[in-house]
């Protein structure tokens, strides 16, 4: 096979067996690879019921027929399962080497089952697939077990891992690999937790082969030459990294402040600006592998209280931290980012939960006695404080783990919880981004700016600009959005190729990685497949269209300040326009029509 | 009014912020900018005579893009920001 090594693991871990299989080269096919083919395997073996925690759940890595290769961002691997905190089908997917390194030792993916009785870790290298004892690292954090395993096994394996918060079953635990990179959202780390699975480790020392090299290998070199000289991915990524979003989105007044309480405009973003951070904090950026942008920041607060060194904030934990909270100590932002990364946490949801306590501290109803400390908004010691009781499941930090949702209704507040499907919403406020809002409400893993990242044409004027404020032609825009996004993702590359190439430039990679000769058109289609497998997952898993929706907050309160002044989001204007447009009945459940025309 | 400079556009005007008077428009403005800060600004905002696909400008948050361009009118109260084009996540 190209573009595929063919072999796929599956690990048993109730009773420690490893089968090397065959991929399935016809879901591989119609799927492209990654997200997609990992989501078909779950909707063939498990229950969308399934409870996500439970040894029938499944926990799947998977690659790319462009990860390893000389394709520019091909260091992607996904994690999929069903997510913990949403309870929808769950995707992360994560850069750095671990994805390589996995092809480059021969497999494409790795499939996990059932529970581990004790803890384990798998050891990966070439041929020799192992599951090794992990009982001495369980309750190390994600850099000493990184440190420990490679150690034990070869200095220059490449190790994903969970840190405390995966092993304690916060709900938002991510999946670490190369100590600073994760697959981050919805709970994937938390699934390993509850497998007993601690690591996996792998060192490869062979190579992907490609059907048409020469041919591959013009296509990569006219990506790569576009990603160098477009000024996003050329300079202003490698420059500011993606903090230097914090001025922009708030200059439209679209920066969700203080729980999105106080509408859209911070006082002190440019104190958190990735212009301060390069000015401050910034040592050098760092690219993963195969990529020519490097928007990686490796970041040191030389002293003080929130001392320390790492890799980001990058622009949502540094908005999560930052003006959700209403902080503007970048220190503390730099350090409790930090701490995300040690202990395996999403910073995205970890933020914005805290900024939800804060909230309801505020008004009363959270207490001194029982936060442990002062929670008011602007808390710099807190947000550290609080990230690091919540890995470690201490404290107040229990009450946090939950996430804002679960946290908010065991107050009896659940509306102050700013989340869709029970996931905390990223750092564009709907009511100043209509497309965005759409987004949230339409995702299939709940709040998520990723899916469909509709910013790039309303706030940026990426590819063709759309007057945020309006709701024309958003639905079918989206739809655009993540059909596109679920082949860049199942692909193997990093999203943010797509501000530089298209779907014509993605196509020509993977048909000549491949071998296969499928139309841009009918590449995309595969993108609208997987969209719609997804939704099927979410529908068998028990959501309908009234979880299509947003937090009371969006719908009813309007924008108090800025720009946006007075907006709410337009959801019931653009929600039936979007079910429409993908060929969904009113219900928001696919078609008999369009389930035939993709063949699912 | 003010003007507000951002990311590496303030690598040539070496300042966040400055206040302009009398420009009644952002044509104008532009080229009362590109006066004081030189060529590297000018390549920077125009080709020819119009915007470059490599800022953002913003009048009162608003991308002037959907209220007029170059055309748009400017108060002495305004607020205009420069951004060039940049992206993230």
């Amino acid at each position: 096979m190209f573009g595929w090594t063919g072999t796929v693991l599956r690990v048993n871990l109730s009773d420690g067996t490893i089968k090397k299989e065959a991929i399935n080269t016809k879901d591989a096919s119609s799927y492209i690879g990654a997200r997609g083919l990992a989501t078909k395997i779950m909707m063939n073996e498990v229950d969308p019921k399934v409870d996500p925690l439970s040894p029938e759940n499944k926990l799947i890595f998977m690659t790319g027929p462009l990860t390893g290769t000389f394709a520019p961002t091909s260091g992607r691997y996904v994690v999929v399962s069903k997510a913990p905190l949403t309870g929808t089908i769950g995707s992360s997917n994560s850069g750095g080497h671990f994805g390589p390194e996995l092809k480059f030792a021969g497999y494409d993916g790795i499939i996990f089952e059932g529970k581990s009785e004790k803890p384990v870790y798998l050891w990966i290298h070439d041929d020799l697939v192992e599951l090794r004892s992990a009982e001495h690292l369980w309750g190390k954090n994600v850099f000493e077990t990184t440190d420990e395993i490679l150690k034990e096994t070869a200095d220059d394996a490449r190790v994903a891992c969970i840190g405390p918060a995966g092993e304690k079953m916060v709900l938002f635990a991510t999946v670490m690999n190369d100590k600073h990179r994760a697959a981050g959202r919805s709970g994937m780390g938390t699934v390993m937790g509850s497998k007993n699975l601690k690591a996996v480790a792998v060192k490869g020392s062979k190579s992907v082969e490609v059907a048409r090299t020469d041919d591959f290998l013009a296509a990569c070199r006219d990506a790569r030459k576009k990603l160098k000289e477009h000024p996003v991915t050329g300079n202003g990524l490698p420059t500011y990294g993606t903090e230097i979003l914090i001025n922009v989105v708030n200059q439209v007044g679209a920066l969700p402040t203080r729980n999105w309480r106080d509408g859209g405009v911070y006082e002190y973003a440019e104190d958190i600006s990735g212009e301060t951070l390069r000015e401050k904090y910034l040592v050098r950026n760092k690219a993963c592998f195969g990529c020519p942008i490097g928007c990686g920041r490796v970041t040191r607060v030389p002293e003080g209280r929130f001392k320390g060194f790492g890799e980001g904030p990058e622009y949502e934990p540094g908005w999560a931290y930052g003006a959700s909270c209403g902080v503007r100590d970048l220190a503390a932002i730099c350090k409790a980012n930090f701490i995300c990364n040690e202990l395996g946490l999403d910073p995205i949801t970890m933020g914005t939960t805290i900024a939800c306590a804060m909230e309801l501290y505020e008004k009363g109803i959270i207490s001194r006695e029982i936060a442990g400390m002062d929670l008011r908004f602007g808390n710099a010691d807190a947000i550290v404080e609080l990230t690091r009781l919540t890995g470690m499941r201490e404290g107040f930090g229990e009450r946090l783990a939950m996430g804002s949702y679960r946290m908010a209704e065991s107050f009896g507040h659940p509306e102050l919880s700013m989340s869709v499907k029970k996931q905390e919403m990223p750092a564009y406020d709907g009511r100043g981004a209509q497309g965005m809002g759409l987004e949230y409400a339409t995702s299939n893993r709940g709040g998520c700016h990723v899916r469909g990242y509709m910013t790039s044409p309303e706030i940026l004027g990426i590819p063709e600009k759309l007057d945020p404020l309006v709701t024309t032609d958003k639905a079918a825009w989206l739809k655009t959005f993540q059909d596109l996004t679920a082949v860049v993702d199942s692909a193997g590359i990093c999203l943010f190729t797509t501000f530089a190439i298209g779907l014509p430039e993605i196509s020509s990679m993977l048909r000549d990685a491949v071998g296969f000769d499928a139309s841009n058109e009918e590449i995309l289609k595969a993108g609208e497949r997987i969209w719609n497998l997804e939704r099927l997952f979410n529908i068998a898993a028990g959501f309908t269209s009234e979880d299509d929706t947003l937090p009371p907050r969006l719908l009813k309160e309007p924008m108090p300040s800025g720009p946006a002044k007075g907006k709410v989001v337009e959801l019931e204007k653009m929600l039936p326009e979007y079910y429409s447009v993908r060929g969904w009945n009113e219900e928001g459940i696919p078609t008999e029509e369009k389930l035939a025309e993709l063949s699912i | 009014m003010k003007v507000k400079f951002f990311g590496n556009i303030r690598d040539i005007t070496r300042i966040k912020e400055i206040q302009i008077k009398g420009a009644a428009n952002v044509g104008q403005l532009l080229r009362e900018l590109c006066d004081e800060y030189g060529k590297a600004f000018r390549d920077k905002v125009f080709r020819g005579n119009e915007i470059t696909g490599e800022v953002i400008i913003l009048v009162n948050g608003r991308n002037v893009y959907f209220t007029g361009g170059i055309d748009t009118a400017l108060n002495k109260d305004d607020e205009v920001s420069i951004f060039p084009i940049v992206a993230g996540g």
